[in-house]
């Protein structure tokens, strides 16, 4: 049985010293691993400024060169698929805090028969891959003559099982008094939704939108299987189908893939407190 | 309430009475609306399917039985699926372990304050914003041929995305970078719920670092880790977009996964039922998988 005097006394340091030299080795051992997630994102940018001829061997560019980024929004069909993500993401995040705000309200303030096990079912469909929907879909939305339409990218997504499942656990959170109060002051159950529990949940809305728009924004299959035209195209999409390897194009193409993570980066550097507390508050209490 | 008010009308008060046993579900209409038409619908769709022999329209032909699952799993392309079985396996095992390993380093290392904490941890959380297809953008240049970074790093001239000897392991490396982010919310969350004074009294009877690490932060961690296993093999299993932007499951099918032979089948070959099969087969190994956790979890996970 040591204790941490012997371990102070052999390494002759002061408490206090010793807190600082854990401290910068901690940082010391952080860098590495900070570095690790980041220089895929830093190097992208440096391919995406480096001037045409310095593409080959150099990686700090002797100038940055903005150019191709010019050309983005001037050359190529990068803006109206950014556009396309835009209407995309932002009317199924609309729709999603919508109807899953409706139904976790029924689930977790309304009593009915079967509410258990409606509820089991919709969640059970979180077990079930991608793949084992994806081909009917498809081959539902090509009958309804849907492809290459933007409700075809936006209505399958109208609602989920997370997002039900994230609504109901804040609810949950609300004493049931505060419904009861209400229906005794003749308040109906669409008006308390509307003017009492959306207002009094809009942090974990927000953690909710700012999920589903991330999700949204980075999708990919299923947009790939069923648009084919750049009008409906989304973002995504667009900077996959952009690899090619000459030079001018390679800077055309590392300033595409920055130009589509600026919207998705942003929403999580503004909203990292909210996001992360949100999808706790799920994985937590669940 | 509605019977005690003598005052309004019989009429009225049955309509109420309807209406309130109707209202919870028209709450819930459009959920089950989407639910109902984009999930359990094709869901179901997809094992009628998979009996059926499909035209290129994927309209089902001829009734065959089981007749795509016994060309899947012993007939004709028993090969090729066992191969993206094998394939599949080897790839969730690594990530999944690649991930764990990445969320429990990355959230010790910023366990205790110093300064840049918060700077850390948001780098360490971002890959969850990033779009699985853009980082393989990135990662197409970085580990191209000649002029990627990686070679000009090593000094070697290796065709990563093409080169049985490594492919594999990059799309692996690339799948955990981008896995990194959510195990990290969660297993730093979940050592923040770890009290203090667990530590200190273990510091007390003199414990050392590593057996802190065994013996409190493991343990009192595993419901969080059970939890983030489970999401790491789901969305391990699911992985395609990689796949698809980096290799096309090249080369020599070493990175053809169980979701890119789907699609290949469906979207490629036409051959609806067959993938249809295959989807069924994928469906019933992911839940057969969970529950198997379930189960464990029961056994080994530690609740304080």
């Amino acid at each position: 049985m040591t204790n941490t005097s012997v371990s102070a006394q052999r390494t002759g340091l002061t408490r206090r010293q010793r807190n600082t030299l854990w401290t910068s080795l901690r940082m010391l051992i952080n860098l590495p691993f900070v570095l690790l997630i980041m220089v895929p994102l830093l190097y992208t940018f440096m391919m995406s400024v480096l001037p045409a001829d310095e593409l080959y061997y150099r990686l700090w560019p002797s100038h940055f060169d903005f150019t191709s980024y010019l050309l983005v929004f001037t050359k190529t069909k990068i803006p109206r698929h950014i556009l396309n993500s835009f209407i995309v993401a932002g009317s199924v995040t609309l729709l999603q805090m919508i109807t899953c705000s409706m139904a976790a309200f029924s689930f977790s303030f309304l009593n009915f028969k079967g509410r258990n096990v409606v509820f089991m079912c919709i969640l059970a469909t979180m077990m079930v891959p991608w793949e084992a929907t994806i081909i009917s879909n498809y081959l539902t939305v090509a009958k309804w003559n849907w492809l290459d339409t933007y409700h075809v990218l936006i209505l399958p997504y109208g609602c989920s099982a997370m997002g039900i499942f994230l609504m109901r656990q804040h609810y949950l959170t609300f004493a049931k008094e505060l419904h009861e109060a209400a229906r005794l002051d003749g308040c109906s159950n669409w008006r308390f939704l509307a003017t009492i529990v959306v207002p009094l949940s809009r942090p974990a809305l927000g953690a909710l939108g700012a999920y589903i728009f991330l999700q949204q924004w980075n999708n990919y299959l299923w947009p790939l299987l069923v648009t084919s035209t750049d009008n409906v195209r989304t973002v995504q999409i667009g900077v996959a189908s952009m690899y090619d390897i000459d030079s001018e194009q390679i800077n055309l193409m590392m300033s595409a893939v920055i130009v589509c993570l600026v919207p998705s980066l942003s929403i999580f550097v503004f909203m990292q407190k909210n996001l992360i507390n949100g999808l706790m508050a799920g994985a937590v209490k669940g | 309430m509605a019977e005690i008010r003598t005052s309004s009308p019989p009429a009225r008060n049955l309509k109420r009475i309807v209406y309130e046993r109707v209202e919870p579900w028209l709450f819930l209409l459009p959920a089950l609306a989407v639910f109902s038409i984009f999930l359990f619908y094709p869901f179901f769709k997809t094992m009628y399917l998979s009996t059926f022999l499909t035209n290129k329209y994927g309209e089902a032909k001829a009734f065959v039985g089981f007749k795509n699952y016994a060309d899947i799993l012993v007939g004709g392309r028993s090969r090729e699926f066992w191969n993206s079985m094998w394939v599949t396996i080897r790839f969730v095992f690594f990530v999944t372990i690649g991930g764990l390993s990445m969320g429990i380093i990355t959230s010790m290392l910023i366990d205790k304050k110093f300064p840049g904490n918060a700077f850390a941890s948001a780098i360490f959380a971002m890959p969850i914003a990033i779009a699985s297809s853009a980082a393989s953008m990135s990662f197409k240049m970085i580990l191209h041929p000649s002029i990627g970074l990686l070679n000009k790093i090593l000094g070697t001239q290796i065709n990563w995305l093409n080169d049985i000897r490594y492919t594999f392991g990059v799309i692996c490396c690339l799948a955990v970078w981008l896995a990194t982010g959510i195990n990290f919310i969660f297993i730093s969350a979940g050592m923040r719920n770890i009290p203090e004074d667990l530590y200190e009294s273990a510091s007390i009877d003199g414990a050392n670092a590593w057996q802190k690490f065994k013996s409190i932060t493991i343990p009192c961690l595993s419901p969080t880790l059970f939890f983030q296993v489970i999401i790491d093999v789901i969305n391990a299993f699911q992985t395609f977009n990689i796949v698809k932007i980096l290799t096309l499951g090249g080369p020599m099918e070493s990175t053809n996964t169980i979701v890119y032979s789907i699609y290949l089948d469906a979207f490629r070959n036409f051959r609806f039922g067959s993938a249809a099969a295959r989807s069924i087969i994928l469906f019933l190994i992911i839940m057969v998988i969970t529950l198997i956790q379930f189960r464990a979890e029961k056994r080994s996970v530690h609740y304080s």
